[in-house]
């Protein structure tokens, strides 16, 4: 039995199709999310990558921001509850998720049977989540993806000391203008991120092992800059992105 | 006898019409007065022949008060100036503040230069308010408030109209503490309409308000309840939104009862009857507990929220933050400390007057849901 779980983020749309509730048979990641025709191209790239038509999905679930407007899902479900099953499928050590995605960022707490007990998220700020590092990226005229690259090559730290993404902005010119080495700004910006993230995880409450999901966790420079935040490893999965649709196809199997 | 539909109607045309409330006793002769958050001494204001008002702003656009405050500085707060300036209290001789946290005192100063026409009455309460001489300094201000009063409206105070004034607000009291058990009883009662019945007691007389909550009370006592819903307590200053309350009616949330300062937590204490009336007012106060407002060193609301979940057999707490009020976030470590050790599932939302999105609080209640 194939079900299919849709996690329509806020930049992204992602789906994963499971096999029996085991098996990751197919996944899809488009960059378009919530209010665009990305959900539909991610289940169109998910099928095709499975080699399979919709009507041999037995089950639907949707998760995201945009969960409520997938038509045809077979139930939603939110993302908080989907990444911690998706976290707990594929690293049942688990206890604490740490998510950053487009627009926001999650902490969850796990308990040993993979049920959150406790999460907190922040909202109504930019500062933290993936939205920080697009505005950042955009000014230093960088890819998103070449920030870790950058991280890396950093000499010297330059920190980032505003925490709205706005005057962050301001600060970062003003470094340009300064003459400082690009590498240390963007090493600067991903340690602002996860100093922010950091905060909000020990306020759960911080438990090992710790992973990070969510888009943001890709960058291999807040995932280093977390470490440091937190004094302790990040577990990481290629599939960190994907966390919330397999979620979604988990509990799509235990409906169907 | 008005159906129990009609009840319900009636409760939320008068929630949600406050200006409509104001110039109806306004058109009758009365005079108003507005009581700010979170406790005025209204039985003074209603011994008058006053009408007190409740003023606990409105979800709206700040405009005109950010010239008056910080950014961030609570919004209920910012939202009474907001009204004041634009002209929404027009008609009301006067509006008393107390001073029961530093915004509050900000608003009073502020208040007087914002909104010139309507006179300022500080309603200043001691920290420690249980000793005697605590009782004293409550007593000395009421007696400021009443030479205010007295002034702004050309009315006079006696002791035995309080007196009266303060037997309806018991009487009242106790309807609402019957109300809220009976609405626990009542899970087809939506948490929307269950804010729409608290909320009308703002607006009204409480001698009206408690005739029409025993119609509601009687009206219930008729339904065969059938629905079940998940049971859970809110916590908070406010719990108005109704894009915040519907997220609970649409995930089978069941306010079972309320420790929200706009709500029950305004009919916990009565005055003894007993004492003068106005040395029992100042009694009342002073054993007036279970609230961020109210210094309380040994901070016993966080176990009176877990005997409430225990009592009405709660799922979960529901904590209503309002957006940078301190009082209710020094609290919160303290409620939810003790939650955690009574394995109650608690949650944190939080809310203000400008919020007009309510996906992420969606989001959340669903997840804390499936964590129930």
């Amino acid at each position: 039995m194939f079900t299919l779980g849709v996690d329509i983020g806020s930049t992204t749309s992602k789906a994963v199709i499971l096999k029996d509730g085991q098996e990751i048979l197919a996944t899809s990641l488009i960059k378009a999310g919530t209010g665009t025709d990305g959900p539909g191209r991610a289940i169109e790239a998910v099928l095709a990558e499975g080699n399979l038509r919709p009507e041999e999905i037995a089950s639907v679930y949707a998760t995201g921001y945009g969960r409520k407007l997938l038509k045809n899902a077979d139930g939603e479900m939110s993302e908080l509850s989907c990444h911690a099953r998706g976290v707990h499928h594929l690293l049942p050590e688990v206890r604490t998720i740490i998510d950053i995605g487009g627009q926001d960022a999650k902490v969850l707490s796990l308990g040993t049977d993979g049920r959150m007990t406790e999460f907190l998220m922040n909202d109504k700020c930019a500062a933290g989540t993936g939205r920080f590092l697009d505005v950042m990226a955009g000014i230093l005229q960088l890819r998103i993806e070449d920030l870790e690259k950058q991280a890396a090559l950093s000499k010297q730290i330059v920190k980032i000391s505003s925490t709205c993404t706005v005057f962050a902005e301001s600060e970062v010119i003003s470094q340009l203008a300064n003459g400082v080495e690009i590498p240390d700004l963007v090493a600067g910006i991903c340690q602002s991120v996860a100093s922010r993230v950091a905060a909000l995880a020990k306020r759960v409450g911080v438990k090992e092992t710790v992973c990070m999901s969510g888009g943001v966790a890709k960058n291999g420079g807040v995932r280093k800059a977390m470490e440091q935040e937190l004094g302790l490893n990040i577990t990481y999965s290629p599939m960190a992105q994907l966390m919330g649709a397999l979620g979604a196809a988990l509990y799509a199997y235990d409906k169907s | 006898m008005a159906t129990l539909n009609e009840l319900l109607e009636n409760f939320h045309d008068i929630a949600c019409s406050p200006k409509k409330q104001l110039n109806a006793y306004l058109e009758q002769g009365k005079k108003v007065v507005a009581c700010v958050p979170v406790y005025t001494p209204e039985e003074l204001i209603h011994s008058m022949g006053l009408v007190p008002m409740g003023a606990w702003g409105a979800d709206i656009e700040l405009k005109e008060s950010k010239r008056y405050f910080p950014a961030f500085i609570c919004s209920i707060m910012q939202s009474i100036l907001e009204l004041g300036i634009r002209g929404e209290y027009k008609g009301i001789s006067a509006i008393v503040i107390p001073s029961l946290c530093d915004s509050l005192k900000c608003l009073g100063q502020n208040w007087k230069y914002a909104v010139k026409d309507i006179p300022f009455i500080p309603m200043t309460y001691p920290q420690n308010r249980k000793p005697e001489s605590g009782k004293e300094f409550t007593k000395a201000s009421y007696e400021r408030v009443i030479r205010d009063l007295e002034a702004a409206t050309g009315e006079k105070f006696s002791e035995a109209s309080l007196a009266k004034s303060n037997e309806i607000y018991n009487e009242h009291n106790a309807a609402m503490r019957k109300l809220a058990e009976v609405l626990e009883q009542h899970p087809s009662i939506t948490a929307v309409q269950r804010r729409d019945i608290f909320k009308s007691a703002h607006f009204m007389r409480k001698e009206e308000h408690t005739a029409l909550v025993s119609q509601l009370i009687e009206a219930l006592s008729q339904v065969e309840e059938k629905e079940s819903k998940i049971k859970v307590i809110t916590t908070g200053i406010l719990a108005d939104s109704d894009g915040l309350l519907k997220i609970f009616d649409e995930h089978g949330l069941q306010i079972a009862a309320d420790d929200v300062a706009h709500e029950s937590r305004q009919y916990r204490t009565d005055v003894n009857l007993e004492l003068e009336s106005l040395e029992g007012l100042a009694d009342k106060f002073s054993r007036m507990d279970h609230c961020s407002v109210l210094y309380d060193p040994e901070k016993k609301r966080a176990g009176y929220i877990v005997d409430l979940a225990k009592k009405y057999k709660a799922k979960g707490v529901v904590v209503l933050l309002t957006k940078f009020c301190d009082p209710e976030e020094f609290d919160y470590v303290m409620v939810k400390k003790a939650c955690a050790e009574a394995g109650i599932p608690i949650i944190q939302i939080e809310v203000d007057r400008q919020m007009v999105n309510y996906e992420q609080a969606g989001t959340m209640m669903e997840a804390f849901i499936d964590m129930l």
